[in-house]
């Protein structure tokens, strides 16, 4: 009996072989025949050459992690044939290009099915060699009797930019892979695809669902330099520019491209910038200037393994305690970490926003993995948005006000904001210290109700927006509170089910917003647990270091993962376990 | 309309008495009030030093960000509203040390907006260090037996960079001083206008007289500023210092390009309800 429409796909291959095309086209397709899908990719920081891989996983359960071995392996090269041909599950298939792969697979694995394919010559004949990567596509869409229409109108959308003649030519690389791993099955594979019917979801990674939420909240004004694993924002970014009236501007540095945002802000428009860890601290001394003059941006930092270059094509969650601190003095900032890529696009609304809201810096800390891991989603556009500008004054406002102090001390610490070009409202947004007009004093007691009402103005943030989520089992029945933030939630919701099936009750508490601190909920969550551990990609367990400050508990038991790679379900799973037994003894 | 005094603010500027400063300050008011602006529809932008400090002495709307980042700062403010009218103002150090790439860079932008220099050839504000156009030899409080490095040509490089408007002022001549930025806010792209500015605390080497003696009007001597060529010459002088237009050309501007906001600007579109299903469709 084969095993309907639960399928883990590897690609393998050189860089520029095309491993990631079509390993997101595989993951697409099985997307369009409506299942899940995870797919992630790993790659060394290489234009040509190396070792590439793309994962995908699909399911007709939500996926948020690749979870055991893969049951189809495509080998573009030698390389992947015999680095992770013992990663098949029983049965499963290794399609490799014949011309290029000759042997070198695992000879104790007689149960898998190796297809030798020419892959190139058979992309020649149907239009172009370069095409050998869509033939292997076919030949995995075959083997799981895949409808070929899905497939053939994946190609259509793929390639329509590139005109009917590069459709039709792909078109017929793909059926003759597709045929030809027919033919060659000895037995029938043992994954079957049939179509599921249900409504239309999207395949979205990290970086895009986090560019999706920005346009959706109006943001107007990009200012970036590129640098991995954030560039793909710009470059989203700019492909949108005309048609949503976007201004994409790349910078000299990310030092102008701070300062660029902050004079955007500054006039009135929703403005963001996207960087790593690196332009991060080019971007510090901004920072700090938004901190005190209090203008509205929305800074997305995707981690990387640092310090300085580090692995810049790896991941890591090491630039919490960095972010929460970076700048001289003292200012409010807002510090939200999604989990996954629906959570990029809610709480990218939510950072410009807030931005507005409290007037200050919102950094969203996202990490490699999440950036460029994707999944599907429901269609964003269910999801109900409110922009709300805060005390931002209209143009008839600003016509009848007098007196106007831009940084007048309020209750709340926020004070109402006008723009350049409004009547009546003419001040300095500075850098330095000033009193409620904007005018700079160093006057000791101006000083003091300045930074306290700067200060206050956090608390005008939502607490349910803040509160950490949960999963897995309830309060009272969890034996373990697992604790993670940013991307781990993604393989610990995976970790759960592997969990409830050994019959363990786990229960995840994931921690989005890292500034505010959602304090209480964090502490009760944690005072109610009978076991707890947390989760970090980092050495230094900056989370659990947060926590302590914020919360006076001290989380005893760490899993930390620093080797540039994201924790994996099963490893999540064994730490649990062992966590549980420890407590036992 | 605006007339000089309504651009005046109700507190002395904080400058030694009898700096250059002073000058320039009173030259731009000069030169807004000249064009008829409205003070609200101004952007003046600075970063730090003495020079920073500008932007609290005039009432227009003001921008004192950090050093040497005055430039990207009104780039994002020119972009979000290029219906206002954006002048940046700073010092040497400001604009050609710390902030040497975003002046390059912003010359070879076009942006329509206007980059006043006072140029003291010293670090004002922190007690008088030597600047990037500090001339060789020159001893300061950091180069007491004379500063190395061959000082930087700040008209030069702007005409290197593609600059459309190259000019230089001098704080001691207000009323041709207040007609060249005048000039300058009024040409169409970016212009740029390096200010002899005295320093008389820091730099009492270059008092105003000397600047009178060595200084001579470029139009005087019938330049003519659509000749790049020529203003490369002038711009390399040493032993007279030509103030005045450098260069001029007529090429459009970066927001020329940018369609979505020749009716209105950035800041005055709609955010409220945008529609993002084409966008989501690609992730279908
Ligand atoms: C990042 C940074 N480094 C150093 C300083 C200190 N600093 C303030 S103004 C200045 C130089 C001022 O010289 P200039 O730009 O020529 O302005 P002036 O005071 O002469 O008008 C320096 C170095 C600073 N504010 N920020
Ligand atoms: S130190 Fe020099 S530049 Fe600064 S205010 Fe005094 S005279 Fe002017
Ligand atoms: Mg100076």
């Amino acid at each position: 009996m084969a095993v309907i429409n639960r399928v883990n796909f590897k690609i393998g291959g050189p860089a520029g072989s095309g491993v990631a095309t079509v390993g997101l086209l595989f993951a697409k397709c099985l997307q369009r025949a409506g299942l899940n899908v995870f797919g992630t990719n790993d790659y060394p920081s290489l234009i040509k050459g190396g070792h590439n891989t793309y994962m995908v996983a699909a399911s007709p359960e939500p996926v948020y992690s690749i979870v055991d071995g893969f049951d189809i392996l495509i080998a573009l090269d030698q390389l992947t044939a015999s680095l992770h041909s013992h990663e098949l599950t029983h049965k499963g298939a290794l399609i490799y290009d014949s011309d290029k792969v000759k042997g070198g697979w695992p000879t104790d694995r007689p149960d898998i099915m190796c297809i030798g394919a020419p892959l190139t010559q058979m992309a020649a004949q149907a239009g172009g060699e370069i095409m050998f990567n869509t033939v292997a596509l076919g030949a995995s869409m075959g083997i799981m009797q895949l409808d070929f229409q899905i497939l053939e109108g994946m190609m259509r959308k793929i390639w329509a930019r590139k005109g009917e003649a590069v459709v039709q030519a792909n078109i017929a690389a793909a059926k003759a892979g597709y045929d030809f791993s027919k033919e060659a099955l000895r037995e029938p594979f043992k994954v079957k695809i049939e179509f599921v019917k249900r409504e239309k979801t999207m395949f979205i990674n990290g970086n895009e669902a986090s560019v999706l939420g920005a346009v959706r909240a109006g943001c107007k004004f990009v200012a970036e330099y590129p640098m991995s694993p954030s560039s793909a924002i710009l470059h989203l970014m700019a492909g949108h520019e005309r048609e949503y009236g976007i201004i994409v501007k790349q910078t000299e540095d990310e030092i102008a491209a701070a300062n660029m945002i902050a004079g955007a802000a500054f006039a009135g428009v929703r403005a963001m910038t996207a960087t790593s860890g690196g332009g991060f601290s080019l971007m510090v001394e901004a920072l700090g200037n938004m901190g005190i003059a209090e203008i509205p941006c929305v800074i997305f930092e995707s981690q990387r393994a640092g310090p300085s270059t580090g692995l810049p094509t790896y991941t890591e969650q090491a630039d919490l305690q960095f972010v929460l601190h970076a700048s001289q003095g003292e200012f409010p900032r807002v510090v939200i970490a999604p989990g996954d890529p629906q959570e990029c696009y809610i709480e990218a609304i939510n950072a410009f926003n807030i931005a507005e809201l409290v007037q200050t810096p919102v950094i969203v800390l996202l990490d490699k993995f999440l950036s460029e891991s994707s999944m599907t989603i429901e269609d964003v556009r269910r999801i109900p948005v409110q922009i709300d500008r805060g005390k931002l004054l209209s143009d008839e406002q600003m016509a009848a006000a007098s007196g106007f102090k831009r940084y007048a001390i309020t209750e709340d610490g926020i004070s109402p904001r006008c723009l350049p070009g409004q009547r009546n409202g003419i001040h300095v947004c500075s850098s330095y210290e000033h009193d409620e007009t904007g005018f700079t004093s160093e006057a000791p007691d101006v000083r003091v109700a300045m930074i306290n009402k700067r200060a206050r103005k956090l608390a005008a943030i939502p607490q349910p927006i803040i509160a950490p989520s949960f999963a897995g089992a309830s309060e009272e029945e969890a034996q373990i509170l697992l604790v993670c933030w940013g991307s781990t939630k993604m393989p610990m919701l995976e970790a759960l089910k592997l969990l409830g099936r050994s019959g363990i009750k786990a229960r995840m508490m994931h921690i989005r917003y890292a500034s505010p601190f959602p304090a209480r909920a964090v502490l009760s969550a944690l005072m109610k647990a009978k076991n707890t551990l947390i989760f970090e990609g980092n050495s230094e367990a900056q989370m659990r270091s947060l926590i302590l400050q914020k919360t006076g508990y001290y989380i005893e038991k760490t899993c930390l993962r620093y080797d540039g790679r994201p924790f994996t379900p099963e490893e999540i799973c064994e730490a649990a376990k062992k966590a549980i037994e420890r407590k036992m003894i | 309309m605006v007339t000089v005094s309504e651009l005046n603010v109700p507190h002395m500027p904080q400058w030694c008495p009898g700096c250059g400063d002073f000058g320039i300050l009173i030259s731009l008011k000069g030169a807004i009030a000249k064009l008829g602006l409205n003070p609200h529809e101004v952007v003046v932008v600075s970063g730090i030093g003495c020079s920073g400090k500008l932007p609290h002495y005039i009432k227009t709307y003001g921008y004192e960000g950090i050093h040497g980042r005055a430039l990207p700062a009104a780039t994002g403010i020119h972009l979000a509203n290029h219906k206002l009218t954006t002048i940046v103002v700073g010092g040497d150090g400001d604009g050609y040390g710390i902030g040497m790439g975003h002046f390059i860079h912003t010359m070879r932008r076009n942006f329509d907006m206007t980059y006043i220099v006072h140029d003291n050839e010293i670090y004002g504000l922190t007690t008088g260090q030597t600047s990037p156009t500090t001339k060789k030899g020159v001893k300061t409080k950091s180069t007491p037996f004379g500063s190395i490095d061959t000082e930087v040509n700040p008209p030069l490089l702007a005409l290197a960079a593609g600059a459309t408007f190259v000019a230089r002022g001098f704080s001691g001549d207000i009323p041709h001083l207040t007609e060249l930025i005048a000039k300058g806010i009024a040409h169409r792209g970016i212009a740029f206008i390096d200010v002899f500015q005295p320093c008389v605390t820091y730099r009492k080497d270059l008092p105003y007289e000397l600047y009178q003696k060595k200084i001579y009007k470029l139009e005087a001597e019938g330049h003519n500023p659509s000749d790049w060529e020529a203003a490369l010459k002038k711009a390399r002088e040493t032993d007279r210092w030509p103030i005045g237009v450098f260069y001029q050309e007529q090429k459009p501007i970066y927001t020329d390009e940018i369609p979505f906001i020749s009716e209105s600007p950035l800041a005055k579109h709609d955010i409220s309800k945008i529609d993002i299903s084409k966008f989501v469709e690609e992730f279908f």
